[in-house]
């Protein structure tokens, strides 16, 4: 066991190295970029000044050597624009992110995994395919237009909710103020991401429902709730579980687009910003701590369901 | 075989029993047809309904519905229809060039990591982890920065987003089938190994690589919607239905509709491209 987590977490620091190596060279080696942003409307001498002030002058592997160093002991460079240590601009926006992604996903859980279990015990029933179009709805229709109807609808026309923020300005600290602002933002993220979790949960519970071992419990006469409470739904949640990475990367990219939407300062509208601005150091910033949080869950998940699941080998 | 089967057993004939599958699936039909329609719609509807994309009409600013602009006016002036229609002809063609993109690099990458193994695979394969790791959303963002927003750039870029998962599926068929029998025998005949790849086992992987291919042109669509909504993919004054909504959400309060329009549009197309590519799935692949 522990030799399989110092596995997987080599492989992690692996694709981390990776990450960073495409991000890095990606940007640097691209016809647009960075040296390239600095030589617009300047002379030759300044331009060499300030490639040489940002330390552009130098080979495209000794930067970036340079600079995965400094990651390592957590100095990830200047912003361009702003002149405030990435670090410190991440840290920032991080918390709003996480307040967005945690209510989207608690949401996510509740519901798709009740919808998923509906959809399951009435298969091929007519709440099964109104619950399995609404999944298919959440993957095709645009999250930033979503957004939009529902501020059309909640904000402009019923006033209920806030259409932008994360407070309201000037107010004392409020949990219901909170709340509101987070309604909207977090109920779209989460009709995004619920498609995949209804249709594991459903496919899951359907295969554990036909195993012997259910069989076994009815055929012992308990009733169907203790069935599917304390039998089925706990095994049914195992491939749910393992599918968390993958939410994890859907919610992620979401998140970009919905706060863009309702003007949430996280890392998603960070990254917006600093593409925008072509504000290099953030854009690899923001990148890879994104895909150091991915390949830290995939990591947790599959160690939590090596521990979980003695039939999973560590081989 | 003396007495008459009934029409229903009809058998046998792979072909028959294909067509026999689709038939039993009117909403996969339904979709297909959408799309068709779609499609002839932004292709030849311009023709029909001439009205320049970019004409303003500065005296009917954000205008409700009316005969002359069957759906109103933009913030300029400009006829929705008529936007709509060529924002639609760039919004497909964008996704499915990029699909394209992502099948052939996916497909490439795929087949010869799962065919030769070794150094290949490894190279290939962490590629996708790290791709994969990535949410693709961020990669998409990266890219475009850096390469900068021609229509072109986006298509490419967009396909670079999907080809991991391309990748995956098809090396996962192509270590499943290079140690069958028929390769074997194919490797003893003499072939080659580009004719074995693909005139023998890429057949075999094509089902899955067409389902995936289809739900990959609704991703497409509704990643170049979000790009251009965001103002980092097609670029005004061409139109598509991504960034006619850029500029809708500050109209909110004077034509709330020239917000709901284009987002309708993304939907339904989306909508269908998954819907067919499940009803491919059930109809290809019936063993899921």
């Amino acid at each position: 066991m522990t030799a399989y987590i110092l596995r997987r977490l080599l492989q992690g620091v692996v694709v981390l190295f990776l990450i960073s190596a495409v991000t890095f060279l990606l940007i640097n080696l691209a016809p647009g970029g960075p040296t390239s942003a600095v030589s617009l409307g300047r002379t030759a001498e300044e331009r060499e000044a300030v490639l040489r002030q940002y330390g552009l002058d130098r080979p495209v592997l000794v930067r970036y050597f340079d600079w995965l160093g400094g990651v390592l002991r957590g100095d990830l460079g200047k912003s361009y624009n702003q002149g405030l240590p990435v670090a410190s601009l991440l840290a920032q926006r991080m918390g709003n992110t996480l307040q967005l992604a945690l209510t989207a996903l608690a949401l996510t859980a509740l519901l798709g995994v009740a919808l998923g279990v509906l959809s399951a015990l009435y298969k091929n029933r007519w709440p099964d395919h109104l619950i399995s179009s609404l999944a298919t709805m959440g993957m095709s229709v645009p999250a930033f237009w979503l957004g939009i109807v529902a501020i059309i609808v909640f904000a402009v026309q019923l006033k209920w909710l806030p259409s932008s923020g994360i407070f309201t300005v000037g107010q004392e600290f409020s949990l219901a103020d909170r709340l509101r602002h987070l309604a909207m933002p977090a109920g779209v993220l989460a009709f995004t991401l619920m498609p995949n979790v209804i249709r594991i949960t459903r496919s899951a519970l359907l295969e554990v429902l036909t195993s012997d071992y259910v069989r076994t419990a009815r055929a012992k006469g308990l009733s169907e709730r203790v069935v599917l409470l304390k039998h089925t739904l706990k095994n049914a949640m195992v491939p749910v579980i393992a599918i968390l990475g993958l939410i994890t990367t859907v919610l992620f990219s979401g998140s970009v687009v919905v706060e863009s939407v309702f003007g949430w300062a996280g890392l998603g509208r960070l990254a917006i910003e600093a593409a925008n601005g072509r504000d290099y150091p953030v854009i690899l910033g923001v990148t890879l701590l994104v895909g150091a949080i991915v390949v830290a869950v995939n990591l947790l998940v599959d160690v939590l369901y090596a521990a979980v699941d003695p039939r999973i080998s560590h081989e | 075989m003396s007495s008459p089967a009934p029409s229903s057993a009809a058998p046998a004939r792979p072909h028959s029993r294909l067509w026999l599958r689709v038939r039993r699936n009117p909403v996969g039909v339904g979709a297909f047809l959408t799309v068709c329609l779609l499609t002839l719609l932004v292709v030849l509807g311009p023709a029909f309904y001439r009205v320049a994309p970019d004409a303003t009409d500065p005296l009917n600013i954000l205008a409700a519905s009316s005969p002359a602009h069957p759906f109103g006016t933009d913030e300029l002036g400009r006829d929705m229809l008529s936007r709509l229609l060529y924002g639609g002809r760039v919004s497909l063609a964008v996704g499915l060039l990029s699909m394209l993109v992502g099948l052939t690099i996916g497909s490439l990458a795929g087949s010869i990591a799962g065919y030769f193994k070794g150094w290949a695979e490894t190279v290939v394969m962490r590629l996708v982890d790290v791709f994969m790791s990535i949410p693709s959303f961020f990669l998409v963002l990266v890219i475009v920065t850096v390469f900068g927003n021609h229509p072109l750039t986006v298509v490419v870029t967009v396909g670079i987003g999907f080809w991991a998962q391309m990748a995956r599926v098809v090396y996962a068929e192509f270590s499943k089938y290079r140690g069958r029998e028929f390769v074997e025998a194919m490797h003893a005949l003499g072939a080659s190994h580009a004719r074995i790849m693909f005139r023998h086992i890429f057949p075999q992987v094509l089902p899955q690589a067409v389902v995936l291919a289809t739900l990959g042109v609704g991703w497409a669509i509704l990643t170049e919607a979000a790009l251009s909504y965001l103002g980092l993919g097609i670029q005004p004054p061409l139109a598509s239905w991504g960034n006619m909504l850029q500029n809708a959400q500050a109209y909110l309060y004077s034509n709330p509709m020239l917000a709901v329009y284009p987002g309708l549009f993304i939907a339904v197309t989306v909508l269908s491209f998954n819907v067919l590519g499940n009803a491919l799935r059930d109809v290809l692949d019936p063993r899921n």
